[in-house]
């Protein structure tokens, strides 16, 4: 079957953290994500917006808790989506969250055979870059075996760089895995972290913010250059000031390289890396 | 069966196995480390069966399958977390084979419906593991098999299950390593289990016993992922003759948070996290007499979740440091440093007291890694460091020749207890290469110093070994140094204050007004001779 901008549609989950997606494109969907206070469930994105949610976390003493979309969420995402052919379904790495599994669930339960479920091993703005990589390739009309073709390249070759102000985020949602030894100590190493094989991995410890900035700067030198086809995306959670450094950085050592997106952790990730986080994001396409 | 009864029949069982399920959320909650370790799964499961009832109790009476219909498409639209989706497709299993029964249900059905759920559940996973709810749904669908055959009342195959249930639940940590690490059973079994006690006790009439303490929980050590802001959590039974839930629940409602009353008239079931216990049990005593009262600590309980949940494998380091170190603060400051990411053995010495060469074997041979890495931390303790690695023949160890405790402790930022002792010391010499070191002492002797005449007693400022600055004014002096060390850009200033703490007062924030960029923090070192060392980075 050939994939047209026309007759396929995207559907994201929250953590791609593009709230605005179905704006930017008619035939983009996302699926909210959850994030609990108490008893409170609110879906991220659409009930709070991340200047809520940070304010809030700042606020209050009970500690935020996310979940995944109901497979009820994503069946009337897709079933609302019925003009369409095909819906490509990209979500937050399935080892760290069951949206995947949700969205799999109600794919079958649709039973039609239109939607197909895409663990994108990775989480937001990189989830970002990829749709907005596989909608260039609609727009030009492509097929199932190119798409897949695709994301698996995607899932080798995107790099992405970021660090937190404290391990103590990702510790209290369960998502430190491998990162876990570089937690708390006295002299506020800053972790330098990385996404693997769809977990979060350490990469380096660096003492102090300037030098957690200096890694990511680093980054962008030795692993991007300065050609249109290299693709850049910068993400922040409540540091908007870092954030504008890191893009105006990018400008002016990559200004032929396409900055795709500048983008602010919502609820979900938020909640789990915690304010003051910082990511680099890039990926080479030709296209 | 008429289709009013039908419907008023799986009201009843989907109530039972709620309130089962609901009275064991927390419990469930805590046990969940995987998949993920987000402690959720008890609250997942009960907003799943929520749905079904909240599903059911508005449901019109239809035919079987409509009634199967609506309880599995229920499941599935309220399914929330992986556990969640797992127990709708079971919901889903079980209802696709009752919507084909035409009489009432004997033990053969049951099975089947069993069979159909673990079948539907293996089939949701794309890499089903064992240990988890998928291997409890299929030993229960193999124990049903293999009873199913004896005729028997479906109560009493559904208490043998149960008790199955809660055997295979128990085995979940030999088959799932991630279960056996953080020493809990996996949660999603246990919680499906709950659901079949529930359901067994409203077939049979009777309460199914609940399972032994040591499999089902964490007994005393229960514990609580909530981030309450109370102390503890206070549960307590009540019985009386006319008791009302409500009443009891708004009273309760003022001493804390994560509030739960469930039962009937005859017993309410309590939870609560309070600061005040003993209030929250005379509200009981108030109404009815109390009975099965616990009461934890739960910050102790958050404090030992935090420590199961650290599931980094306490593999062996392959490297391992020796650093010799003065003053306890910075022996702390090592050691935290090295310590989530390797091993580390401290001998205490210096520019003064320099260590012994066998005090460093000593302390080589006691490391626990297959190889060494030596900081010496000063010029004058590298001999010594080079003889004492010569002298371990079987241990490959590696000096990274520091000369300061600030150089020390950058040079342990990029330590790896992962890789070999070349791979870091390759690494650490670099980290330790970035930083220009200072010290501030008082003078020994009078001095002349660039045309400055100090005197003994005068604080004297080194940088990188070499006197910079000097005079009666601790801050001139220092900032002095900082003005040297702060030549090229640096990031970062590290200051360790020394067993004679240093007068501080007023020179952060002279550093502050004077480099703005620059990131200062102050740790105590506890080093003699030097009220203060400097590192800049």
């Amino acid at each position: 079957m050939r994939l047209t901008s026309a007759n396929t549609a995207i559907v994201l989950d929250s953590t791609a953290d593009l709230p605005d997606a179905a704006d930017r494109f008619a035939s983009w969907r996302v699926v909210p994500l959850y994030v609990r206070f108490g008893d409170e469930s609110l879906r991220d994105g659409v009930d709070i917006d991340a200047a809520e949610f940070y304010e809030r976390l700042r606020a209050e003493s009970v500690f935020p808790t996310t979940s995944q979309p109901t497979p009820g969420d994503f069946l009337a995402c897709y079933r609302e989506l019925g003009a369409y052919e095909r819906i490509l379904s990209l979500h937050v790495s399935a080892r760290v969250s069951g949206t995947f599994a949700s969205a799999e669930a109600a794919a079958s339960e649709l039973g039609d055979g239109r939607v197909r479920a895409i663990d994108t091993e990775t989480a937001s703005a990189a989830i970002g870059m990829l749709a907005l990589a596989i909608q260039r390739r609609l727009e030009r009309g492509t097929s199932d075996e190119e798409v897949d073709a695709f994301v698996e390249r995607y899932r080798r070759e995107r790099g992405l760089l970021f660090t937190v102000d404290t391990l103590e985020f990702l510790a209290r949602g369960g998502r430190i895995g491998k990162a876990a030894a570089f937690a708390g100590t006295l002299l506020h190493v800053k972790p330098i972290l990385s996404i693997r094989d769809g977990e979060v991995v350490p990469v380096k410890r660096v003492r102090g913010e300037r030098k957690a900035f200096a890694e990511l700067a680093a980054a962008l030198e030795t692993e991007t250059r300065d050609e249109p086809s290299f693709r850049l995306a910068v993400a922040h959670a409540a540091a908007p000031e870092r954030a504008a450094e890191l893009e105006a950085l990018v400008g002016e050592r990559r200004p032929h390289a396409e900055l795709e997106l500048v983008v602010t952790l919502g609820a979900v990730i938020g909640a789990h890396a915690g304010p003051g986080t910082l990511a680099l994001f890039w990926f080479r396409d030709d296209e | 069966m008429s289709a009013e009864g039908d419907l008023e029949l799986v009201r009843g069982l989907v109530g039972a196995a709620l309130a089962s399920l609901e009275a064991s959320r927390s419990r469930i909650d805590d046990l969940n480390v995987y998949p993920v370790p987000d402690g959720d799964t008890g609250t997942n499961l009960t907003l799943t069966v929520r749905a079904v009832a909240e599903t059911v109790a508005s449901a019109e009476a239809g035919d079987r399958p409509a009634l199967a219909h609506a309880v599995a498409r229920s499941a599935l639209m309220g399914a929330r977390g992986n556990s969640g989706v797992i127990l709708s497709q079971i919901v889903r299993g079980v209802a696709d084979v009752l919507a084909e029964a035409t009489n009432g249900i004997g033990p053969p059905l049951a099975a089947r419906a069993l069979r159909g759920a673990s079948d539907a559940a293996y089939r949701a996973v794309r890499r089903p593991v064992e240990g988890t709810m998928l291997s409890v749904i299929r030993e229960l669908a193999e124990e049903a098999e293999r009873r199913a055959v004896e005729p028997q009342p479906l109560g009493d195959l559904l208490v043998e299950l149960v008790r199955h249930g809660d055997e295979a639940v128990a085995r979940t940590p030999e088959q799932l390593d991630v279960l056996r690490e953080a020493g809990v059973v996996d949660a999603g079994g246990a919680g499906l289990v709950e659901l079949l006690r529930g359901l067994a006790g409203a077939v049979t009439g009777e309460t199914v016993s609940a399972a032994p303490a040591a499999v089902a929980s964490p007994g005393p050590d229960a514990i609580h992922l909530e981030q309450s802001r109370y102390r503890y959590c206070t549960v307590f039974v009540v019985e009386g003759d006319a008791l009302d839930r409500d009443e009891l629940e708004a009273q309760l409602d003022a001493f804390g948070d994560s509030l739960v009353v469930v039962g009937d008239e005859a017993a309410l079931k309590v939870h609560v996290h309070t600061d005040d216990p003993g209030a929250a049990l005379s509200l009981g005593t108030a109404v009815g007499t109390i009975e099965g009262v616990e009461i934890a600590n739960m910050h102790e309980q958050q404090e030992q979740r935090k420590r199961r949940l650290s599931l980094v494998p306490s593999t062996r380091a392959k490297s391992g440091v020796v650093a010799v170190v003065a003053g306890e603060g910075n022996r702390r400051l090592f050691e935290t440093l090295a310590e989530p990411v390797g091993t580390i053995r401290v001998v205490a010495g210096g520019q003064i007291a320099n260590p012994s060469t066998a005090e460093l074997v000593a302390a080589l041979e006691a490391l626990e890694a297959d190889e060494a890495i030596i900081l010496p931390n000063n010029p004058n303790v590298r001999l010594a460091a080079e003889h004492a690695a010569e002298q371990l023949e079987w241990r490959p160890a590696e000096i990274v020749p520091t000369e300061s405790i600030p150089a020390g402790l950058a040079a342990l930022v990029a330590y790896d207890g992962t890789r070999g002792a070349a791979e870091n010391a390759a690494e650490m010499a670099g980290a330790a290469a970035a930083v220009a070191t200072g010290e501030v002492t008082r003078a020994s002797r009078d001095v002349e110093l660039n045309g400055l005449a100090i005197r003994s007693g005068d604080w004297l400022g080194l940088a990188d070994g070499e006197a910079v600055a000097g005079g009666d004014d601790f801050a001139d002096v220092t900032f002095g140094v900082v003005t040297r060390l702060l030549a090229q850009p640096r990031a970062l200033l590290t200051l360790l204050t020394g067993a004679e703490p240093p007068p501080l007062d007023g020179l952060l924030e002279r550093l502050a007004a004077a480099y703005p960029e620059l990131e200062v923090e102050v740790h105590e070192g506890g080093q003699p001779h030097y009220p203060l060392l400097l590192g800049a980075e």
